[in-house]
């Protein structure tokens, strides 16, 4: 269990959170998300080590208890990787740091990358894949992604999502994903986490997540529900609702719809920008 | 081999229904065995394989594995992997279930329509002809 306690952290004085508490079992896979400046990133930083909590404590499982740092992988487009390093030396460098006696390059061997080639000459998408690889070879327990999927081209993102979910499959990596593009992610999710001003407004698993948030299309507000966003058009309404429950939908004038997790994320954060 | 590739040519997710998606897994398979598309002692394709072409959580196809076994669908032999079992009772009755659902759909869909009983009945014997012939004609050409 990963388990952060009590946390309290700001930039200056500009808090961003506050007695803030949440658990994450081993193996999870657990997206966070938010409007922008709500401290996503923030929460990765503060895990991964990279920020020091002001108060409060991040835990390690007990099988991370003596170096947990080195079985953290972090993965951020704003990290600086051995710039002005060619592709080699940054290697032969990680395998000095966390004494490795070997390094798989299978994965740089997909992505054309030159050995020969400096870290600050590879395009994003490259240097997210040599970055992965060099979080792979540490074996990592915990990893921890922050939107980097975005700026990669289509097939590396199909090779970054299927080394992903070879290491879940094979080592039962706890998982922490920070608003990654939904659609790849989607069936990778298992459980969900919204944070709102410093705080955990909604925290559900996926299929329950599914299950409670709704599109209602109708001519009119549904009665007695709380609606977290709406699309209006000439004649008709989309209104968002959650929690929905199954013995609602008798009393819903119009049509309700079942959404993919694009839709539902977008469904809270355009309720907190209305 | 054809056989083989024709699986799991169908595993499609909708993400955007509400149905979870292990329950969406176990039934393509269900319906795969029930329709005789994978045949008694047929090797499952492995969690990881299909979680990775299908960009799952492995531990949700591990679900959908686990509740068919529960459910005497397949049996998992350790170290080898998930094989078909075909208990004919039990794939009687679950195909009387399906079969009972697509019916309803079908009628609750054609009653919306405005048409009634007669009418659909007509129709599906019409269709069933139809198809029945072309299909027994097929068969006789390859006789």
């Amino acid at each position: 269990m990963l388990e952060i306690r009590d946390l309290s952290f700001g930039y200056g004085k500009h808090s961003v959170f506050e007695n803030f508490n949440l658990c994450i079992p081993e193996g999870e896979v657990c997206l966070i998300t938010g409007i922008n400046g709500v401290g996503k990133s923030t929460l990765l930083r503060l895990i991964a080590g990279v920020l020091k909590p002001g108060a409060g404590d991040v835990i390690f499982p007990e099988t991370m208890q003596k170096e947990p740092k080195r079985k953290i992988g972090f993965i951020s487009d704003r990290l600086s990787l051995y710039e002005s390093l060619s592709v080699s030396q940054a290697i032969d460098f990680h395998k000095n740091v966390y004494h490795l006696s070997r390094f798989d390059d299978s994965l740089i061997r997909h992505t054309k990358i030159a050995d020969s080639q400096k870290i600050k000459e590879l395009s994003l998408g490259q240097r997210t894949i040599f970055h992965l690889s060099l979080i792979l070879s540490i074996e990592p327990e915990i990893l921890l992604i922050d939107e980097v999927i975005h700026s990669i081209d289509a097939y590396l993102r199909k090779i970054f999502l299927e080394q992903l979910i070879r290491m879940i499959s094979q080592r039962n990596i706890t998982v922490i994903l920070v608003n990654l593009n939904f659609q790849d992610i989607e069936h990778l999710v298992e459980r969900v986490i919204l944070l709102k001003s410093g705080k955990i407004a909604v925290d559900e698993k996926i299929d329950s997540l599914k299950a409670k948030v709704k599109k209602v299309i109708s001519t009119r507000r549904p009665s007695g529900l709380t609606v977290l966003s709406q699309n209006d058009y000439s004649d008709h309404s989309e209104f968002y609702i959650y929690p929905f429950r199954e013995e609602f939908a008798e009393n819903i004038e119009g049509e309700i719809v079942d959404l993919d997790l694009t839709e539902i994320v977008s469904a809270f954060i355009g309720g907190e920008y209305a | 081999m054809e056989k083989e590739l024709g699986k799991f040519l169908d595993l499609k997710i909708d993400a955007k229904s509400a149905l979870p998606v292990y329950e969406q897994v176990k039934r393509t398979i269900k319906l795969r065995i029930l329709s005789g598309h994978l045949n008694e002692g047929d090797q499952l394709i492995s969690i990881r394989e299909l979680s990775q072409k299908l960009k799952i959580n492995p531990n949700t196809i591990l679900k959908a594995y686990y509740q068919l076994e529960v459910e005497g669908f397949i049996v998992s032999r350790p170290g080898s992997g998930y094989f078909v079992k075909i208990d004919y009772r039990k794939t009687q009755k679950e195909k009387k279930e399906i079969f009972e659902e697509l019916t309803n759909e079908y009628a609750f869909q054609a009653l919306e329509l405005g048409y009634s009983v007669d009418e659909m009945l007509n129709e599906i014997c019409k269709i069933c002809r139809k198809q029945f012939s072309s299909i027994n004609s097929g068969e006789q050409e390859n006789a």
